[in-house]
């Protein structure tokens, strides 16, 4: 947060707007797509001229960064929305209560910035009457949309965020989650899976159980230094953190020096992208070699990966997609590995996790529709999101079910991989090396030290 | 010896800010333009640097031979073309113009490049390092950026007060109507002091490029161009070398306050920046006539 409000300082109040315009340019496609949506939104100004189309189509709006810090994660979402407009059952629209609908996916870019995410969901549910909102990627961009759609009334999904950061966002307490929202849902997972996940890669190379943790002062830096901590205590290791640096941080020497000092074998964060960069290639210039790192939050995506070249062999992070998942859509029975090839082939680009994860969204919302009886009735289709169970692209989602963390949370077990080196047709390759938590992946590659 | 190699480390730091405040400096001290769109200039001497790795298969470090010249030329047609306009307009103008051209050159990025991050490539070079002592880690890329830096600004330094160029550029500078009576085309002249601070914008970018990621928006969103900016005023404003003591100062201020506690990085720098305004608002070098 400390870099967003500092970019607002460097950047006065006109460049939202020139961003906007231009960005216009960019998302000719989906405006055009989202014309429909236009149209309705005209005509709510004129009451009833085109209450009959309107109604007849459910509104679907999805906000994810597109542009700006995060773009990484929203990268593939283009294509995602391709594949889903492609699919017969959104091309031909829902059948609902009996009752034939369109289907119109309206897309705003959350600039990866939390005042501009507020600004689209007010705009998507005020001017354009969608009928649910989906959300992706972050804190940043998930938890004011969905503060906006629970304040509003209207259903909302999110993903790729941890259920503590959503939860917490809208107020809710995740030490005490017994709060429902009424409107909001989310899938994916949180610290408990990522302690799940890396714990178990941590116990397979011998070390001396202590964790350098490199945690920003920024959302989820602190809380993964309020709820991980602990956790990574209660396991038997030892933390050493490196401190609340603010994000942007152009030299972490103090920090090194710290972890080099308490001799930590095992590294954690959850930083900025570039500012891992520099930590890492500072790191290893300063001689700090941990023997297993898993980073959370960066190296998600193969873009991260060039830029540090040959440094990020068998650095460990989750996964809570890809192509090794032994899942399929359920929209159109296309497995993940074709997905993932599809994509490769349509971008030229290498696949990333974000593409099953978004994928998903659009495949809850086609299952929440089909279980109402009138798709604009909000508290219908809020309780049907809540009770949506059904296997798809992220594989087995239950947002009721009873080990669920959080009323509303759908839990999706990531799994341990490491960066690879490959002779393939890109330079690293992300291969699962741990399945403690989803024992349906199959290993791909044995675990190895970062640094042996 | 931690506190030795925090300050090592933050001379090393200086360096990178000291390189990437050299052009704001010139373009300040000279014309007396502020240059919001400094930073996306430098972005895009990344992406230039980055092109000409991928398409000439050159080397990263060598690249620079062909973007300096490049941006020199950009740098002195922008001025004649956009800046010098702005500026016979009044300097609040150039203020609005560069920050249009920082909007501009962003999007327009974001466009050609998509938003995806991108570093440049050293290969072993970006680890390699020499160890003095047992505490003390010198990089070689660090310590090239500092030299970079040093050469870049002193030398500048030097060309602006020995050389026959250097001395019609501050006499401009000083005084554009009087410089015009002796025969001096002042527009020229400014594009020619443009040029030098494009041609050091080039060198600023690459050398930001292979330090960490850029993206098209790190021109903006990125601390950097506001730790030049303090540089440059730490220093004294309009002084090459106070830049490069400003730079400096300001890296080791911050290592050592990293070293008080991690969080107080940012902060140690701006109270000494601050303090600096405070009881010298002239900046460290003092001088008073422009460089």
């Amino acid at each position: 947060m400390d870099r967003q409000e500092t970019a607002h300082d460097l950047t006065p109040l006109n460049l939202p707007i020139a961003r906007r315009s231009v960005l216009k340019g960019i998302g000719a496609g989906a405006l055009a797509a989202g014309a429909g949506g236009m149209l309705a939104a005209c005509g709510s100004g004129i009451k009833g001229a085109s209450s009959v189309t309107k109604k007849d189509i459910i509104n679907i709006g999805f906000i994810t960064p597109l542009t700006g810090d995060l773009a990484d994660f929203g990268a593939s979402d283009k294509f995602v929305l391709n594949t889903i407009r492609a699919t017969a059952t959104y091309r031909k629209g829902f059948t609902v209560g009996g009752k034939k609908y369109k289907v119109n996916i309206i897309v705003e870019d959350s600039q990866s910035s939390a005042t501009r995410a507020t600004q689209v969901a007010q705009q998507l549910i005020q001017s354009n009457n969608v009928d649910m909102i989906v959300t992706t990627s972050t804190p940043e961009t998930t938890n004011p949309v969905a503060v906006a759609a629970e304040s509003h009334g209207t259903p909302c999904l999110s993903t790729v965020v941890p259920w503590e950061s959503w939860y917490a966002g809208l107020g809710g307490d995740p030490l005490k989650p017994t709060k429902k929202f009424e409107f909001c849902t989310m899938f994916f997972f949180g610290l408990e899976q990522f302690l799940g996940c890396f714990e178990p890669m941590w116990n397979r190379i011998p070390n001396n159980r202590e964790v350098a943790c490199m945690y920003p002062n920024d959302s989820d830096g602190n809380a993964f230094r309020d709820g991980f901590e602990p956790l990574i205590k209660s396991v038997g290791y030892k933390v050493v953190d490196g401190g609340a640096y603010p994000d942007g941080t152009t030299d972490f020497t103090s920090m090194i020096t710290k972890f080099k000092s308490n001799h930590c074998e095992i590294y954690s964060n959850c930083p900025l992208p570039p500012d891992f960069v520099t930590f890492w290639h500072q790191a290893n210039q300063q001689g700090f070699k941990p023997k297993l790192a898993t980073v959370a939050k960066v190296l998600l995506f193969p873009s991260d990966v060039t830029a540090l070249g040959s440094l990020v062999n068998n650095i460990a992070t989750d996964s809570w997609w890809g192509p090794y998942m032994p899942y399929s859509s359920s929209l159109t029975g296309q497995t993940a590995a074709s997905l993932a090839t599809a994509f490769e082939t349509a971008t030229s680009t290498q696949w990333t996790q974000s593409i099953g994860s978004s994928y998903a969204l659009f495949e809850i919302a086609k299952e929440a529709f089909s279980a109402v009886s009138d798709p604009h009735d909000k508290s219908e289709v809020a309780n049907a999101l809540h009770t949506v169970n059904y296997t798809g692209m992220c594989g087995p989602i239950n947002f009721g079910a009873s080990t669920a963390p959080a009323p509303g949370v759908g839990v999706i077990p990531p799994v341990g991989v490491q960066w690879k080196k490959t002779t393939g047709k890109y330079p690293f390759e992300m291969k699962v090396v741990d399945n403690s938590l989803n024992k349906s992946v199959k290993i791909e590659a044995p675990l190895e030290p970062t640094n042996a | 010896m931690i506190w030795v190699n925090d300050i090592v480390q933050g001379v090393l730091l200086g360096g990178l800010y000291a390189l990437f405040a050299c052009g704001l400096s010139l373009m300040f001290g000279v014309m007396k333009v502020i240059n919001l769109a400094h930073g996306d200039l430098a972005v895009v001497a990344a992406y230039l640097a980055a092109g000409l790795v991928t398409v000439l298969h050159m080397p990263t470090a060598l690249s620079i031979l062909v973007s300096i010249p490049l941006f020199a030329i950009i740098g002195y047609v922008l001025w004649r073309t956009v800046l010098q306009a702005s500026l016979n307009r009044s300097v609040l103008t150039t203020l609005l113009v560069t920050f249009g051209m920082s909007i501009v050159i962003e999007n327009a990025l974001q466009q050609f490049f998509s938003a995806n991050s991108r570093s440049l490539s050293i290969g072993a070079l970006a680890t390699d390092h020499f160890n003095v002592g047992s505490q003390i880690t010198v990089g070689y890329l660090d310590l090239a950026i500092l030299i970079a830096a040093v050469v870049v600004l002193l030398g500048l330094q030097l060309f602006l007060s020995r050389t026959r160029q250097g001395r019609l550029i501050r006499a401009v500078a000083d005084d554009r109507e009087a410089a015009q009576l002796a025969g001096a085309d002042y527009r020229h002249i400014f594009g020619i002091a443009a040029a030098i601070a494009f041609g050091t914008v080039a060198v600023a970018g690459t050398a930001y490029g292979v330090y960490t990621t850029f993206d098209p928006t790190t021109g903006t969103t990125q601390l950097l161009l506001l730790f030049a900016f303090e540089a440059v005023v730490i220093g004294g404003l309009g002084s090459l070398w106070g830049t490069l003591v400003g730079g400096i100062l300001l890296g080791v201020v911050q290592d050592i306050g990293a070293q008080i506690s991690t969080a107080d990085l940012l902060l140690a720098g701006q109270l000494f920046f601050l303090l600096v305004l405070v009881i010298r608002p002239q900046g460290i070098t003092g001088s008073r006539r422009t460089a």
